[in-house]
């Protein structure tokens, strides 16, 4: 939000058809923006339930929640915030571009974005993986909980699960609709017809970002101290 | 009549042909008539009405099952049905007029149809989303309704945990998942109104030209998109609980259902002000129209919209009073719940201050009008008996919690419903219903909801617990007053149903104004072109701008 889009037609074969309902383009462009914050603002308070149950889980089980967030991954954790920061940057240049109207370039950095946005996942299902092998997976009948001295501590292992599910099921929507809109991107023409929609994905790319940066902490980092 | 129907080669005889299509566009019941022009329509005045069709059958489901829990409770041993029939028919009563009809019944109609009229756009932000949240809704409806045909649930709307995660037997699973997808059409809904109101407003049409009704519905959508994610978290993680065990709330591993009974009325006790405030918007509308006089307090009124929607955020503690949350967790809760009271009352006084020294017109919407009133009021105030903390241990979970809830949601919600279903029936559909019929349902509903619903505060005060298929005999003479008065409220529904269908076909054309009332809705003709307005329409100078104003605008205005 912070650098304002490009005034209409200033940079040739960049800007927004008007779409019959809205009266002006700048109109247009602001409903866009303002229909997505409202989205990302429930999307946060979506999360910030989550984040609330991990905190009553934690100030109820405090013992069993450090015991069960030391079994997390926290070095994959900590590669895959740096893999969604980097996906950030990569967005942001594709923005930087459109709004210059070099389209090959914000193409490629559109599937860098959708790139890093795989090696997320990739990591994740790794990550998975392991806890699977270490008997982190208590809901699994056929495969007795690692921890299973401490009950509680199934509550803080599948708030875990809920949590980076539900975040890798948005990365993965936004990945696809990245990749969709990539495809429409690539076409000549795009840019002068649907700049913003660049602009209005990139702010949902950053958010799934920013959902990351404090799932990260609050299930990797605080709950190892002591 | 004069050369109706004639034009253009279509003889065929339809529901409601324009009067004239002589250099006139067709209005958007006719623009087109496919039955994909339906389905796939943008048009947010088709979507209203799509909307208003399928939440008047959830209204059906929902009374019949109703009507179900009243025909258990004439008889005090519970020989009617079986005990979890009983359990089965209240949760689809709660579920159903709760997610299906309350909810999305006045925003999704008449604020779809509205808020664009009113300030003067040509349709909502983003009619595509507008269409899909109404697919999204229909789906989650179906869900819902798979789980009824299967067998039913019997955990209560309130799906509280471990009963809804492991003890019940029932088609838990699917209700759950059709009530969160219903929730992302509520979200896509508000996102929308927030959205237009912010950005569609005619040159000129500032904030404080706006209706009421765009005010309410302005902090209903703010209610949508901040309450309705929390309860989707809620439900999901219900949800991976009963389905795969992945459960934070469970109580044998030390998990706390208490916890969900927090994240559920963090959304649940908002989502009243969800379903009251459009009908305090419909009411601001109606009773300045047939009063002929300016609303009182116009910016008292807008202000208390926005005031509900923020302190209702802060009171969902009062439906846990006894549950185990400390004494001052209570005592803070217990206090805010009586701020809710301000601004309701701000609202009553205002419009009773509007019908004070008015040119009153009691047709069928300001019978209905006065009607939520004078329900409202009695509903609000039990409110604060139940807010008080040491009165709540006596009548918490009792009948007295039901009675309350129905004078706020049906005496004022479905009131308001159906008042402005009147009020804005001509500019819908271009036809007027017979006046005489409106005002005998209004009648009607009045008597019977009252007799249904005030034996119900006795019952509670007296201890008769909610959701129970037996009671002592004593109570059989007020539980049989309440199944009478039932059957009366029964007919006052049917009864418009019947005569509004039926003005489709005979109902006399309706001018584009029918009640001398202001504002832009009024302006374009009944009904409107598919673009809403032949030419921009002209902001009025103020609000309200009714032959009558009071004292105040008049000095303002000097």
């Amino acid at each position: 939000m912070s650098s304002a889009p490009v005034p209409e037609g200033a940079v040739e074969g960049v800007g927004v058809a008007r779409v019959a309902h809205f009266e002006t383009v700048a109109q247009q462009r602001q409903a866009a923006t303002l229909g997505i914050w409202a989205w990302l603002i429930t999307e946060l308070l979506l999360f910030s339930a989550l984040f609330l149950v991990a905190l009553v889980v934690r100030i109820e089980h405090p013992e069993a929640t450090i015991a069960a967030a030391r079994h997390l991954k926290f070095w994959i954790g900590a590669t895959n915030t740096v893999v969604l920061i980097c996906s950030s940057l990569t967005m942001s240049m594709a923005i930087a571009f459109s709004r210059m109207g070099w389209q090959r370039a914000m193409v490629r950095a559109m599937l860098a974005t959708a790139a890093l946005g795989g090696l997320f996942l990739v990591l994740k299902g790794y990550e998975y993986y392991a806890d699977w092998d270490e008997h982190m997976m208590p809901f699994l009948a056929d495969r007795p909980f690692a921890l299973a001295e401490t009950p509680a501590a199934r509550l803080f292992v599948n708030l875990y699960y809920v949590a980076t599910i539900l975040h890798a099921v948005h990365l993965l929507t936004g990945i696809l609709i990245l990749l969709g809109m990539t495809w429409m991107a690539a076409r000549a023409g795009f840019l002068a017809r649907h700049q913003n929609w660049i602009e209005v994905y990139g702010l949902y790319w950053h958010f799934i970002d920013l959902v990351w940066i404090l799932a990260f902490p609050i299930l990797y980092v605080v709950n190892r101290s002591s | 009549m004069s050369a109706t129907g004639s034009v253009g080669g279509t003889a065929r005889r339809e529901p409601h042909a324009p009067e004239s299509t002589l250099g006139r566009k067709p209005d958007y019941l006719h623009a087109e008539s496919t039955l994909r022009s339906w389905f796939l329509t943008t048009d947010h005045k088709r979507i209203a009405i799509l909307y208003l069709a399928s939440i008047t059958g959830f209204f059906v489901i929902g009374a019949v099952a109703a009507g179900v829990v009243r025909l258990a409770l004439i008889v005090p041993n519970g020989a009617v049905m079986t005990n979890d029939t009983y359990n089965k028919a209240f949760t689809i009563h709660g579920v159903v007029m709760v997610w299906f009809f309350l909810i999305p019944s006045i925003p999704a109609t008449f604020g779809n149809f509205l808020i664009p009229l009113m300030i003067g756009a040509k349709d909502l932000a983003f009619p595509k989303l507008n269409l899909t949240s109404w697919y999204v809704f229909m789906g989650g409806a179906l869900f819902t309704l798979v789980s009824v045909v299967l067998g039913g649930v019997d955990t209560g709307w309130t799906f509280y945990a471990p009963l809804s995660t492991a003890f019940s037997n029932t088609w838990v699973l699917p209700a759950l998942i059709g009530v969160t997808i219903v929730g992302f059409s509520s979200i896509l809904t508000g996102l929308n109104f927030v959205v237009t109101i912010h950005t569609m407003r005619a040159p000129g049409m500032t904030w404080f030209k706006l209706p009421i009704f765009v005010w309410a519905h302005y902090a209903t959508s703010l209610i949508f998109l901040l309450a309705t994610p929390v309860i989707t978290t809620a439900l999901i993680l219900l949800i991976m609980e009963r389905a795969f065990h992945i459960g934070v709330f469970d109580p044998a591993y030390g998990g706390d259902p208490v916890l969900f009974q927090h994240l559920f009325w963090f959304y649940s006790h908002p989502a009243v002000y969800i379903m009251v405030l459009p009908g305090m918007g419909v009411i601001s509308e109606i009773v300045p129209a047939f009063a002929q006089k300016k609303l009182f307090g116009y910016r008292f009124v807008a202000y208390a919209s926005i005031g509900l929607a923020s302190v209702t955020f802060f009171v969902w503690g009062h439906h846990m009073f006894v549950n185990g949350q400390s004494d001052l967790a209570s005592l803070v809760f217990s206090v805010l719940s009586f701020a809710v009271a301000v601004p309701s009352a701000v609202k009553v006084y205002n419009w009773t201050a509007t019908i004070h020294k008015g040119s009153l017109r009691l047709d069928t919407p300001m019978l209905y009008a006065m009607g939520y009133i004078g329900l409202f009021v009695l509903g609000g105030l039990t409110g604060l008996y139940l807010a008080t903390l040491a009165i709540n241990q006596h009548i918490h979970a009792t009948y007295f919690v039901v009675a309350h809830f129905h004078y706020i949601m049906v005496g004022g919600t479905v009131l308001a419903f159906l008042g402005g279903l009147h009020f804005w029936w001509p500019k819908f559909t271009g036809r007027m219903y017979v006046e005489a019929w409106g005002r005998v349902s209004a009648f009607l509903i009045f008597l019977g909801f009252n007799v249904t619903f005030f034996p119900q505060f006795i019952l509670g005060y007296l201890g008769m617990p909610r959701r129970y298929a037996t009671y002592p005999p004593e109570f059989q003479l007020l539980n049989v007053l309440s199944s009478a008065g039932a059957t009366i409220l029964a007919a006052g529904y049917l009864f418009p149903m019947l005569y509004l269908v039926y003005s489709l076909w005979f109902g006399r054309r309706a001018p584009a104004n029918p009640w001398n009332a202001k504002g832009l809705e009024w302006e374009t003709a009944s009904p409107p072109p598919a673009h809403n307005f032949l030419e921009p329409p002209e902001v009025p100078r103020i609000p309200y701008d009714y032959p009558i104003q009071a004292q105040e605008t008049r000095d303002q205005h000097r």
